[in-house]
Formats: C-alpha cells, structure tokens, sequence
C-alpha cells in the first residue's frame, strides 16, 4: 500500500466531507462529522453519483472463477463487482478498487479479525463489520468511504495508537511503517490520550530479529507466519487485555530458517532486523532486483544498496519460485559480501607469500604456465556461484587450450547431463502445491532449499499430504514418516514390498525428489534407475504430470549441465598439472598434486586461495550481470547493485581476457555476444524469468544400469544450512546463526 | 607583617634555608615577584580560607566579611607560570562562578564513573597534537577509514 | 621566492622577434628557478624529478612554438607568468599541479605504448577497469 495512494485518497476524501461539514462546523473536534449519529442522515448523503468514475483493482488484483455459477454480485460505494462466492468483503473491495486500512489481514495467512483496521458500513448491518473476516454476500451493499466507516477507522487508529510509542524517528520501520502510513491517510489528527503509555519487555529472538516488544500492535500476523508457514510453533500469545503480549512464553529463540520474514510481515517496528539496526534509513537505499544465488532456488530478491554497500536484501514477489518470503541466509548473508575480499590480482612468489601484481602481469603468468602443461593435464572447476556466461566462456576457453576436464562443483565426478529432466525439478515449485504424496529420497529440502520447503509445507497443511522420507534421520517440520535410510528402503518401494508404497501408488499427483547429494555417489546411475522404476510403477511421470524431481543444491549447477560442463575423465584433479578455479571452493585442494599450478578467480578468501598460485579478483553475484538457472530450470539474471570492490573484475571478462593473453582468443568482446553463443548451445538459459520445461522423456530411453546398488545410507548433502558457500562463510551474522541455532 | 617574617625565619631553622627557598619557588612566591596577578593573589590569600585543592593542585580560596561579595571566592593556580581559566575542572567551575555553593571535592562524588571523561585543559596554541582534531581532519592520526569492505589478507596463509 | 617573481614583469610590449625570444628565455629561467620551492611546497619528490619538470615547461612553451607575433607572445607570456607565480604563491593544489604538470609527462605514468600494440581494444579497456 503506497503512502501516496493513501494520503492522496485521504485528501480526496477529506475534501469531500470538509465540504459538506465546513457551514456546520467551525472548529473541529475529534468526531468531526456529529450528524453521523444520525445513521439516516449519513446514508442519504452517501447516495451513489450516477456517473462512477472508472477504478481499478489494488494492485492488480485479478479473479479467477472456479465456478462460474458461484459468481455473486456485490456493491462496492455503488460499484457493481462480481466475485465468487466465498471471498471475503475485503477482497471483494480490493477488485473494486479501494484498498481498504488493514493491520492484522494478510493475504498468504489466515484470518484473525483482531485489529479492526478493516471496519467498513454495511447496509442494514447495525455496526461496522470488520472486512477481512466477513464473507461477501449477494447483494451486499458496502460503503468504504462513508462517514461511519471513517469514523471507526479513526476510532481504532486512536487506539492503536494509544498505547504506541513515539518514537518513530529512531525506530528502524520508520517510513517504510504500515502504521506511519495509516495513520497519516486515516487517522484523526488529535488524540485524547493523557495517561501512561503501556510498556513491554523485549523478548529475544536469536541473532536476526530485533525485538521492540512496546511497538507491538499485537496484529498476531508474527505468530500465524510462524506456525502456518515457517512451521514452527515458537511464537504466540501471552495474557490479555493491555497485558497482551507476543512472546515466546519459555525464552527460546525462533528456530526457524524463514524467520527472517517476520521482519517484513510485522506491520510495525516490532520485529525489525538486528543485523541492519540503525544502518540506514530505507529512503536512502537504491533498490536493484536481483536474484539470490546461496541456493539452487532462485528466490527473487531486492537488493538495497547505499554508495558501494549493500546494506539488506528483502524478498521480490515471484508466485512460481518464492512466493514472497525468502531465507534467512539469503537475507542475512550479505555482510559477508564485505568480508575477506579479494580485490587485487596476486602472485605467490617463491617464497611462498603472495605478492599484488598488475592483471598484465598476473595474466602473462597465467598464460605461460598454461602452454607448458599438456593440455589433458589442464583442468577447469567452475563454482557453485559461477554464472552462465563465464561458466560458457571458461568451457570454450579451455575447450580451445585442448582440454576437455571442466565441471561445475556439486554435480559429482560423472553427471548426467544427456536429459535436461533428469536434473531439475519437473514438477516446478509452484507446482508442488497439487501433489498429495511426497517422497523425498537423500533430500532434506529444510536446510538443501528452504523455499522449497516452504512449498512442500503449505502444501501438507492446505491438503494433508503424506511425505515419506528416505535419508539420515534429520528435522522436518511437517509431519512425515522416516521410511528408512539407504538404498536398501527404495529397493522396496520398487518392488512394492514397503508399506509406504500403498500411500504412493494410490496417489493422483505423485511427487519423487531426488537430492543432489547423490550425485556424489558412486552408484548414482543405480539409484536413479531405481527412482525412475518407482516413479513409472507409481505412475508419477504422464501427460500432464511429471513428479519426477532433482533438488538441487548451488546456484550454478542447473545451468553448467545445460551447458554441458561434464568432465571427459574422472579423477583428474589428481592428475592436474594446471588448475583453474572458478570460485571452486570445495574442491579437495588436498588431492591436487603439488606441482600443480592453481589459478584461482574468485571474489573471497575462502578455502581454495590457500592453495592457489595466482589470485585473479572477480565480482561477486550482486556486482555483475549474470544468468543463473534455478533447480526447476527457470534462467533469471542478477543485475549489478553495487561497484566492484578493488580492482576486481567480471568473471567472464577475466576468462575473456586471459584468453587474448595466451593466444586462444574467444571470440566475443560482449555480454550478449556471449549470450548468442549461449544460444547455441541452450537456449533455455536465454528465456529469462520464464521455466522452459523439460521436453518429455521416458525412462527406456537410459541406458540400462548394469551396476550394483551400494548399500550405505545416503549422506546429509548440507551440514550447515547458514554456512554453504565462500559468501556465507565469510559473513560473520551467518556464524553467529550456525553458533546458536545449530548447537541444539 | 612582623609575624609573617618570623613564620619564615622558624621554616628556615626548621627545614634549612635550601628547602627554604625550593618550597618558595614552589609556592610561586619566586614568580610572583616578576607577575602582578599571582602577587595580588599571593596578598589576598592572607587571611582568606582555603576551601579545597582539586587534582591538579589548584588551590580554591574563600574570604567572607571584610571582601566584597562577588570577588570572595579565587583560584590559585596550580600552574605558576602558565595559568588559564580552562585548568579549572568542571567539578569546581561552578563554585568558583557562584553557580553553587557545593565545593568541587562534593561535586566531584556526582561525576558518572562509567562515560565521565578526565578534563583536559585548552591547549590552543600549544602544538598541533595538543588540539583536538575531528575523525576525518587531515591532521587526526587516527584517519577514518572509508573502505566499506575488508580486503583478504594473504599473510594468514 | 615570491619575492624573485615581484621583479618578472613583462613589460607592455616587445619591439620585435628578438625581444620576445629574449623575454621567453627570460621567463623560462624564472621558471626554472622556482621548481625547487614548487617540489618543495607541493611535496612533489615522490612523483617527478626537477628535469621532468622543467621539460614540462619547455614543452609548455614550446607548444606555441609557431607563433610568430610578438604581439601574441607578449600576451602568453604575461599568461605564462600568472600562472608561475600562482603556482608559486600555493594557489593551487597538490594535484592540480600533479594533474597539469606531471601525469602524462613520464611522471607516475605506466608503461603504456609498445607493449600493449597488438592487443584488442577489449583487453586495453580491460586492463584499465571493469566498466566498458
């Protein structure tokens, strides 16, 4: 809800009843309209214009019609609007264009009706009636901008405010504050209140929120977030009447990995974020939308930045991917894109220390090192952040020096990138609402992709879904059954021996998803193949449904196997004579012979600098415009926020420019240069913000899996769910979150 | 005046005349030959009651009666030749001024432990390390530093 | 040295060729005289060396090398000598004078030139920044 909407609605409004009220009135008081008493008088004032201006819906709103029988007809200040049956008088007001005052009522949370906010007139009701939680009916006719309705917003807003602080100038929401904004469009400009303003304890929520418990309005909007969409049942309701307060009742922190959320949900400063506490206001911010690469999901995020900082990251609407929440390690890692940069091109000498050169000379090493090593000994890793483009330019730079060994990280040492469904997730996330049975084999989508999980969630609450469950025993929060923990458990499903397997055969929609971890395993063609026998017994890959789904874990590993960055031979890390890191952090540096020449391009000092022999500074994701494919196959771009720091620059210009140096010239000077060289090779990667699917695939078209399933359990992919990357390790709130909500 | 010269000549048998004459050049009597303003302040001390010494050593001087009001509180400096006003500390500013009649050494019991900071007398014109520099003045050694990130440091390896 | 600069003036006019080149020889002695104070309150010793600054102000003269009025010479001179005596008198900052007199004249510039002729424009923009 804009401020300028409002005041300007305000203002339109005020004008009118100043008008009418202005012979009668000479100095105005709190109820500033007195003939309202008189409910006679008010109605026939309020007698529909015969011209009606045209409106549109708030924000958008559209209806969809499940039945087009159930459509009822309602009066919105005169407006005729047809709605279906069930919707509430609030919505019912939004598709006629009124934005309607509300506190407590939000869209993706159930009804509470506690702040009356929403009070609107109602022909032939008695008194107001609270919009949010009163169902439309047939020919209702409700009146929004009569003097009642206003007077009762005035009304609560009084008392709202009775026992707020003032504090709005070091209070962190302020301008950017549902009750700021309100109150200026609809509340009264007096008060009457005199006594002692109610104070409350702040309670402590872990390191992320920051608790103002005295700006609590007690809207519960915390507490339903809470239980209904993080699924934890940390938050709720203490005492009543003015001793009203939201807390914890035993002091705990939130455990959650959504929590971050609250923050934007609260209404008011209440729940704000500790990590930005007093660091700007959110008018000096720059907002650049852009897209979160800590996991393979893709949240859309806003990235607000002041001068060369980024100062937080807030959630982007996108319904396909995150709908409008996001982690909390994509909105609290940001402080480790400040921490242990690398910003100038290094050499280590032969001392062994390194040594800031200029990119002529860091280049020329680079190169020369590169022609005296044969070119099957030359190895390329690119990193769970790398973006298409320069994983496109690194595969054709080395593609050109002779060698075929270059692999994106996380996608194990022999993946499969024949079948783009075998990879990503084919039910999509947004599709994940109509399954009704889960299988989750080696994932545990809580810590591997929270979003996802938030999906699988709402998914089991709206419809009761079963999840079955095949991995390490690990915490869920939502109910499941732990089916068994290897191989040995998806054997019997195959076979139909296991009692799970009733669940999924009668199931309509169902859904198998594979965890990337897997894909470290040596017999993963075998336990795919077992996948995929189940998924055909259970029906669960047909026309019109594909449940047959692969999470992924990093940012960058959809897209490297649409590229195809598969290496030609395994093990050749041990065999690298020259190794070029792009980013890769979790290469085991230890396997890397010592004769080896590391050339790391990266933007942090994490773990693979202290092996490497050449530094080349690069931009991180929020400096540079990259494509980056989510675990569904859905390409999105990041778009530069920030500067570079130092005298880093764009991975794909390195790669780009070292090959200039070493005389393998790629042939593009450009981004989209780049990207027309993308296009030839997948093209998907190009539709931005649009999930190509899969084109369809039947099993019988793999190839037949000889080998033996090994039988030990499967692996947790993701040990820390705050810490997976060089950015996240770097960031000091993420280890203060994995010190106390891990410890357990 | 005849008492005074036998005060001096029992301190001379007692302490020798070397001690004698240090304890005057302490007591700035050696100065106050050469300096007006501390020999006023040296002649209007007699008879006048010491009220307290605050840390530095400033003596604080009341005489009521026979003086009139509003020039019956002094300071001695503790400083014999280079005095000013700002070495008086703020706990006995007030006395001095006529603000309170509550001495520096009661005031002094009120100054918060935790943030209160010792006073420091204005030395303007006393060398550029002695004046009080902003955080981003070119002479504060203590430059503030406008990186907004921390670089890697390759020595850890 | 201020006080050397109060007796350079240029006096209205020069007869002819002759003076002028005699009052520019004149003017570039001055010059040459002032660099020490100039390294000195400019603190310039950790960038440029006395000659290149002196064959910067050589050059400067010498790009208006095909004037041949003495009318025109005069007037430049008299410019010439303004901005001396600014430069001399701390009128202007450290890196004004960096800025004018030695970035570009073989101070605190880097090798460019032979070394970078059969590179791409992409690779030159590339070395100098990230943004092109």
């Amino acid at each position: 809800m804009g401020l300028g909407q409002l005041a300007s609605r305000a203002l339109l409004r005020s004008s009118r009843l100043t008008t009418a009220t202005r012979t009668s009135h000479f100095l105005r008081t709190i109820v500033s309209t007195p003939e309202l008493h008189n409910s006679e008088v008010a109605a026939a004032q309020s007698q529909p214009e015969p011209d009606l201006p045209k409106r549109n819906p708030v924000g958008g709103a559209r209806i969809h019609f499940p039945n087009p029988d159930d459509a009822i007809e309602v009066f919105v200040d005169g407006y005729p609007v047809k709605i279906p049956k069930g919707m509430t008088v609030l919505q019912a007001c939004e598709i006629a264009g009124v934005d309607i005052p509300r506190f407590c009522y939000h869209s993706r949370l159930s009804i509470a009706g506690n702040c009356r906010m929403c009070l609107v007139e109602v022909e032939k009701s008695p008194k107001p009636v609270a919009s949010c939680a009163m169902p439309a009916l047939p020919g209702m006719k409700i009146k929004t901008d009569t003097p009642i309705a206003k007077k009762a917003r005035e009304g609560v807003m009084e008392f709202l405010l009775m026992n707020h602080p003032l504090d709005c100038p070091i209070c962190d929401q302020g301008g950017e504050c549902d009750l700021q904004d309100q109150s200026m469009a609809f509340g009264s400009d007096r008060g009457r209140f005199t006594e002692m303003k109610r104070s409350v304890v702040d309670k402590n929520l872990g390191p992320l929120v920051k608790t103002v418990m005295t700006r609590c309005i007690q809207c519960t909007r915390c507490v339903r977030f809470a239980t209904e969409v993080a699924g934890v049942q940390d938050l709720g309701i203490l005492g009543r009447g003015s001793g009203e307060e939201i807390g914890t009742y035993v002091e705990r922190l939130m455990a959650s990995e959504l929590s971050g959320n609250v923050i934007d949900i609260c209404p008011v400063g209440a729940l704000t974020s500790k990590p930005f506490a007093f660091k700007a206001r959110n008018w000096e911010l720059k907002g650049t939308e852009s897209v979160d690469v800590t996991d393979a999901v893709g949240s859309n995020i806003r990235i607000d930045s002041r001068g060369p900082e980024v100062m937080r990251i807030l959630p982007r609407l996108n319904e396909d991917i995150n709908e409008e929440w996001i982690s909390d390690k994509t909105r609290f890692f940001y402080d480790g894109l400040k921490r242990q940069r690398l910003n100038d091109p290094m050499i280590r000498g032969a001392d062994g220390r390194f040594k800031t050169v200029s990119w002529r000379d860091a280049l020329a090493v680079v190169a020369e090192v590169m022609h005296q090593a044969k070119p099957e000994e030359i190895v390329g890793v690119a990193g769970k952040l790398s973006d298409a483009e320069s994983m496109m330019a690194l595969k054709d730079f080395l593609n050109k020096m002779g060698s075929n060994n270059i692999w994106c990280e996380g996608n194990g040492p022999n993946p499969n990138a024949d079948f783009r469904s075998g990879y990503i997730m084919n039910t999509t996330i947004g599709g994940l609402e109509n399954a009704d049975v889960f299988l989750l084999v080696g994932t545990q989508p809580r810590v591997e992709a929270a979003m996802v999980n938030a999906r699988i969630k709402k998914t089991v609450r709206a419809t009761n879904a079963t999840v079955g469950y095949i991995g390490p025993a690990a915490d869920f929060n939502y109910d499941h059954q732990h089916l068994g923990t290897g191989p040995q458990t998806l054997i019997e499903l195959a076979e139909g021996r296991h009692p799970f397997w009733s669940a999924l055969s009668n199931a309509k929609n169902p859904v198998i998803i594979v965890g990337a971890g897997i894909f470290e395993r040596k017999d993963k063609d075998a336990i795919f193949s077992t996948v995929v026998a189940i998924a055909k017994n259970a029906n669960a890959v047909r026309p019109g449904w594909n449940g047959l789904n692969v999470l992924l874990l990093n940012a960058a590993q959809a897209a490297a196997l649409d590229l195809g960055l598969v290496p030609e031979s395994n093990g050749s890390v041990e065999s690298a004579k020259f190794l070029y890191l792009m980013g890769a952090d979790d290469v085991n540096v230890e396997k890397v012979p010592d004769d080896a020449f590391v050339v790391y391009q990266g933007h942090h000092g994490d773990r693979s600098v202290y092996r490497a022999n050449v530094i080349l500074p690069s931009s991180a994701f929020t400096e540079k415009e990259g494509t980056f494919a989510n675990t569904e196959g859905c390409a999105q771009t990041t778009v530069p926020a920030v500067p570079t720091v130092g005298d880093a620059r764009d991975d794909w210009k390195i790669i780009r420019a070292l090959s200039e140096v070493a005389g393998a010239q790629l042939p593009y000077d450009t981004l989209s240069a780049i990207r027309s060289r993308i296009r030839t090779v997948a093209p998907n990667l190009l539709h931005t913000d649009e999930r190509e699917p899969a084109t369809f695939s039947t099993s019988s078209l793999r190839p037949e899996i000889k080998e033996k399933m090994d039988m030990a359990p499967f692996e947790t992919a993701v040990k820390n769910f705050y810490m997976t990357d060089s950015v996240t390790r770097a960031s000091k709130i993420m280890a203060q979150c994995s010190a106390l909500l891990l410890k357990k | 005046m005849a008492s005074v010269l036998r005060n001096a000549l029992k301190s001379i048998r007692e302490k020798g005349i070397g001690n004698f004459v240090r304890g005057l050049r302490e007591e700035g009597y050696l100065s106050a030959l050469l300096d007006g303003n501390l020999m006023q302040t040296k002649i209007h001390n007699i008879g006048a009651t010491l009220v307290g010494v605050d840390k530095i050593g400033n003596k604080y001087y009341e005489k009521l009666g026979d003086t009139q009001y509003g020039r019956h509180r002094w300071v001695e400096y503790a400083a014999k030749n280079r005095y000013n006003a700002s070495q008086v500390p703020p706990e006995w500013h007030g006395w001095l001024h006529y603000i309170t009649d509550h001495t520096g050494d009661e005031l002094l019991l009120l100054k918060p432990k935790r943030y209160g900071i010792e006073h420091k007398e204005n030395f303007s014109g006393e060398g550029d390390e002695y004046i009080y520099h902003s955080k981003g003045h070119t002479l504060n050694p203590g430059q503030r530093n406008w990186t907004r990130y921390q670089p890697w440091e390759p020595k850890k390896a | 040295m201020a006080s050397t600069l109060k007796y350079v003036r240029v006096p209205p006019n020069s007869a002819n060729m002759e003076e002028a080149r005699k009052r520019v020889f004149e003017f570039f002695k001055t010059a040459c005289r002032s660099i020490p104070t100039i390294m000195d309150i400019y603190i310039l010793d950790d960038v440029a060396k006395p000659s290149q600054l002196r064959s910067t102000v050589a050059s400067e003269i010498r790009k208006n090398a095909h004037v041949t009025d003495p009318k025109v010479i005069d007037m430049l001179l008299i410019k010439a000598t303004e901005e001396l005596s600014n430069i001399v008198e701390h009128a202007k900052q450290r890196h004004h004078i960096i800025g004018q007199y030695v970035v570009g004249r073989q101070g605190l510039t880097q090798d460019l030139g032979i070394k970078d002729q059969g590179n791409s424009n992409f690779l030159n923009s590339f070395y100098s920044g990230n943004y092109f």
